[in-house]
């Protein structure tokens, strides 16, 4: 069989497997396309998920009737205009994509520089089908219908409209996120599901697009490190989510998936959320081209970096200074559902209305989290008043910023509150709910703080802030434990000697294939050893941290904590409370317990107005 | 079945057996104890785990034979409960157990004798007998230091084993990574040939309870894979810890140079003092050695610091070292001179703790770093 060439139709399709899998890719091709060319609304519909008909258009720089035709050939870009592979700073720059779209589906490509004429031209899996004049806007747009009609082997492996939709959803998301200069919208079978502004800013980008309650409870990171930049929007630990789906890692603008980001993400949020729990996030990380590779998939959906770990550093590093300067920040507000339950009451409340009149199977319905000394009528009430689940409350109570406790002359008249509370944020506590909750006066509102809580927290950070000053005693062992190991991980391990030390663990390298522990730490007893550097030795390798040692070490001081702290049911004196909401005031983190909840809510002034109906 | 006991006598063996039965069981029969009466020979109770098995046999008036088995815990509460000085009554039929005493009465549901599962003994080739004041001494000194931790499950007994050193000897040696007690004693008539066996923690910590109550002689049958102790009026039979100890001969420091000969007292109460300031998890404590005196201090970032000197005979270079004060105690309550020797070498190498170089107990203690 003799070698020949393939030819260009073959290699294009070729291509076309690498750079377009389903319709999220050749989307996600398209839309970086129009970013690059400087568009300021990028406005994508699709039919059943992007399957049969993807279409995107914007209002960027256009092409020439010349340019269409050689930007449907390989390896054609105007991205690369000085040849610097290296210091790449568009979104594409292989020249690939459009003829691998248009090798595997029918494309119409229509584009018109301002100023000039537009023209089309139509391209059925890679024949040109047809070219002429067309009447546009400025800018282009891009038509793809029909991917993968004459690919049966890929067609037969496109999953649901359903589930292409979910992808392209996400990939338009990303892209969004990234560009919050740009305007997007997407809209799927004639439904308009993204819409987003141009020129908002980045955290309310973001927001808009992960969950709008994230703007009032973020933190900003901004964070610098050498010539590398660390900035984005990081929710708060009360603030989580029980998947990890919702963080999002930008390099140089582009959306990248990194595994990298997931364990710099739980090292950062350790010991502020129960392992099981996940923040929100969109980081927006900077660094100087030579530093990182994009040209490491066709996709560019990964990257290199040149140094991972000061990478890495820096992400933890920036979002623990973040949090840090959170304080005791927390979800501030009570959720939604909670003051609904609230809510309703004062409206009709008041007429004497007997509560035999309504059916006693209301109330049952409704789950009610403030029964505890109401009347017995009162509940009955509230919870026949009580919207539907279904509903929409958030929009009412969390939405908008107008219903932001104003710092307004209304609130000091309802009562003079003592001089103090304005220096305190937490305000002067007033007395103790069933034991548990102490409730405070502050300047703007009405705390509320779940007392065992908030001294765990506060007693742990005392033993983190000991542990950081004494170090962690270590116990040497009589017969050192031999831990059978995979060589790479070894490896791994052996690099790592020095920072595991001083967490207490001794480790020497065993021969290619062993390690030796010589030490454990103390606080952990006479634990598993070899499960736990296995456990080690795992992490290391998919996240390159040692995340579980110090989950171990948490772990214990956590148990101490909970045990060494005041618990619910325990009668405080004013001044107790008082010394405990200073203290919440000047530790770091103290606005959220080990597992991320909420140590304390603020029902601002607006809010009780709110309730009385005065507003 | 029908028999009469009196409650003291009831109350004291039930005691010992139903220790053995754990409080949850999947297998219900475990619950159980099994009571079996002899025509002219008294009851006889039993209780398993199915590790571990202890029957005991004790006196009463039998009138009529036959075996059933009740709820051990259910029937020790009621037994202890009874009035002092009364005669029980037991008396099984048609799958009840009626329970007399005095005016009270009480029926228990039964399970049938037969599922009562009972440890094979098979052949116990080698049989010894240690006089119980040994074996208590034995125990006290070295289950301090059996591991608790499940992974390592060969730690989570005592090693016996035999040896001929100078003379011939039995030692029984316990570890859990972090400390090691051994015991030594002139080997027992009938114990030569010996396999290495290790006793696990619980059937340990039953016997130790048994021979707080016994004089005489203990009689050890054991192969491979059980043993059995003749406990007078009881017998307890064991499985044994499958496995293999470590040769934990290698972790005997023997060139240790630094001696220091000092009080066990007012060492233990020393350390014991200052370890009040300590936190809970990890009571380290720290000793500075200087010629004739040592210091012992613990420094805590919450709670402030503690020191205390004890005065000791050392001669050499000065050094500190860092201990667990709880290992350190576990260790020094079970010395009885007035002197010990603690032979060191680093801050990091094992150290050596013993009365003297005759003494039958010795201690390897590992150093934190603190």
């Amino acid at each position: 069989m003799p070698i020949r060439r393939l030819p260009e139709h073959l290699v294009n399709r070729i291509a076309a497997g690498e750079v377009v899998e389903r319709p999220a890719s050749a989307l996600k091709e398209l839309v970086e396309n129009a970013v690059d060319a400087g568009a300021t609304r990028i406005t994508v519909r699709l039919s059943s998920g992007g399957i049969d008909r993807v279409e995107v258009i914007d209002d960027g720089c256009g092409m020439s009737a010349e340019e269409m035709a050689l930007a449907l050939e390989r390896h054609a870009t105007s991205k690369l205009p000085d040849d610097d592979i290296e210091g790449v700073e568009t979104l594409g720059f292989r020249g690939e994509a459009l003829p691998s779209i248009a090798s595997v589906s029918r494309l119409t490509l229509e584009s018109r520089v301002r100023g000039a004429e537009g023209w089309s031209r139509i391209v059925d899996n890679g024949d040109l089908e047809e070219e002429g004049p067309a009447a546009l806007p400025p800018g282009t747009r891009v038509l793809v219908e029909n991917l993968f009609a004459k690919v049966p082997a890929r067609r037969k492996f496109l999953r649901t409209p359903r589930s292409e939709y979910a992808a392209a959803a996400d990939t338009i998301r990303r892209l969004a996120m990234a560009r919050s200069d740009i305007g997007f919208t997407l809209e799927h079978d004639g439904r308009r599901n993204i819409a987003v502004q141009p020129g908002e800013t980045r955290p309310e980008r973001v927001a808009a697009l992960t969950d709008r309650q994230l703007i009032e409870n973020s933190v900003a990171v901004d964070y610098d490190r050498g010539t590398a930049k660390l900035e984005g929007v990081a929710s708060l630990p009360t603030f989580n989510r029980g998947v990890a789906d919702h963080q999002y890692l930008f390099v140089n603008g582009r959306p990248v998936k990194d595994r990298l980001l997931i364990g710099a993400v739980r090292g950062a949020y350790q010991d502020l959320l129960a392992r099981d729990r996940h923040p929100v996030l969109a980081l927006f990380l900077t660094v100087p081209a030579g530093e990182v590779d994009v040209n490491v998939h066709p996709a560019k959906t990964e990257v290199r970096f040149r140094e991972p770990a000061n990478i890495r550093g820096l992400i933890v590093g920036g979002l623990r200074h973040a949090l840090d300067e959170a304080g005791f920040r927390s979800v501030q507000r009570p959720s939604a559902a909670a003051l609904g339950n609230w809510q309703a009451e004062p409206v009709e409340g008041g007429v004497g209305q007997s509560s035999t009149a309504y059916p006693q199977g209301y109330s049952s319905e409704h789950p009610q989290p403030h029964q505890q000394g109401h009347p017995q009528g009162f509940q009955q009430r509230a919870a026949f008043f009580t919207p539907p689940p279904g509903s929409d409350q958030a929009s009412v109570w969390d939405g908008a910023p107008e219903y932001q406790p104003a710092p307004e002359g209304k609130a000091e008249a309802a009562e003079a509150p003592v001089p103090d509370a304005a220096t305190h944020p937490l305000g002067i506590a007033r007395g103790q709910v069933s034991e548990t909750y102490i409730v405070a006066e502050a300047e703007d509102g009405l705390v509320i703080v779940d007392q065992h809580a908030a001294h765990e927290r506060l007693v742990l950070e005392r033993m983190n802030r000991a542990v950081a000053e004494g170090g962690v005693a270590s116990q040497g062992l009589l017969v050192p434990e031999v831990v059978d190991l995979d060589e790479s991980a070894c490896d791994a391990l052996e690099e790592r000697i020095g920072e595991l030390a001083e967490l207490g663990l001794e480790l020497e390298r065993f021969g290619p294939k062993a390690m030796l522990v010589r030490a454990t730490p103390a606080m952990l007893g006479a634990g598993d050893t070899k499960g736990l550097v296995r456990d080690l030795a795992d992490e290391i390798a998919a996240y390159d941290q040692h995340l579980s040692l110090k989950e171990k070490l948490d772990h214990v001081a956590a148990t101490m904590a909970c045990h060494g702290s005041v618990r619910a049911g325990r009668v405080l004196a004013v001044a107790e409370m008082n010394a405990l909401l200073r203290e919440m005031e000047v530790t770091p983190h103290s606005g959220q317990c080990n597992h991320g909840r909420p140590t304390w809510v603020k029902l601002g002034h607006g809010d009780i107005e709110k309730l009385f109906g005065r507003k | 079945m029908k028999a009469t006991i009196e409650r003291a006598v009831l109350l004291k063996s039930l005691g010992h057996v139903q220790s053995v039965v754990e409080r949850r069981n999947t297998i219900p029969i475990l619950s159980n104890v099994l009571i079996e009466a002899v025509e002219g020979g008294g009851i006889k109770l039993m209780a398993t785990d199915l590790d571990l098995q202890i029957v005991e046999t004790v006196e009463a008036q039998v009138e009529q034979a036959g075996a059933t088995t009740v709820s051990a815990h259910t029937l020790f509460d009621i037994v202890r409960k009874l009035p002092e000085g009364s005669q029980v009554s037991l008396e099984a039929a048609e799958g009840k157990m009626a329970v007399n005493a005095g005016r009270a009465r009480f029926n228990l549901s039964t399970l049938p004798r037969d599922d009562f599962p009972v440890i094979a003994e098979g052949d116990l080739p080698t049989v010894f007998e240690i006089p119980a004041a040994t074996l208590r001494e034995i125990v006290d000194k070295t289950r301090f230091a059996i591991s608790t931790e499940e992974t390592r499950y060969y730690l989570n007994g005592i090693f016996f084993h035999v040896t001929d050193d100078d003379q011939p000897v039995l030692k029984a040696a316990a570890t859990d990574g972090h400390r090691l007690a051994r015991f030594t004693l002139p080997r027992p008539d009938g114990a030569e040939g010996m396999p290495d066996v290790i006793i696990p923690r619980k059937c340990i910590a039953e016997l130790r309870k048994m021979l707080d109550e016994l004089d005489g002689t203990v009689e050890i049958a054991l192969s491979d894979s059980k043993v059995r102790f003749g406990l007078g009026t009881a017998v307890m039979t064991s499985k044994l810890i499958d496995g293999t100890f470590p040769d934990y001969n290698r972790v005997i420091p023997t060139g240790n140079d630094k001696l220091l000969k000092i009080d066990p007292r007012s060492f233990e109460e020393g350390v014991d003092r200052v370890a009040t300031i300590a936190t809970e998890k990890t009571r380290a404590v720290k000793m500075a050695l200087d010629t004739d005196k040592i210091t012992l201090s613990v420094t805590s970032p919450e709670n402030g610091t503690a020191s205390e000197e004890v005065a000791g005979q050392y001669g050499s270079d000065g050094f500190e070292i860092g201990f667990n004060a709880r290992y350190l105690l576990d260790i020094l309550g079970q010395v009885q001179g007035d002197a010990i020797e603690v032979h060191l070498a680093d801050a990091a190498a094992p150290t050596l703790i013993r009365e003297n170089d005759k003494a039958s107990a010795l201690y390897v203690l590992m150093p934190m770093r603190v």
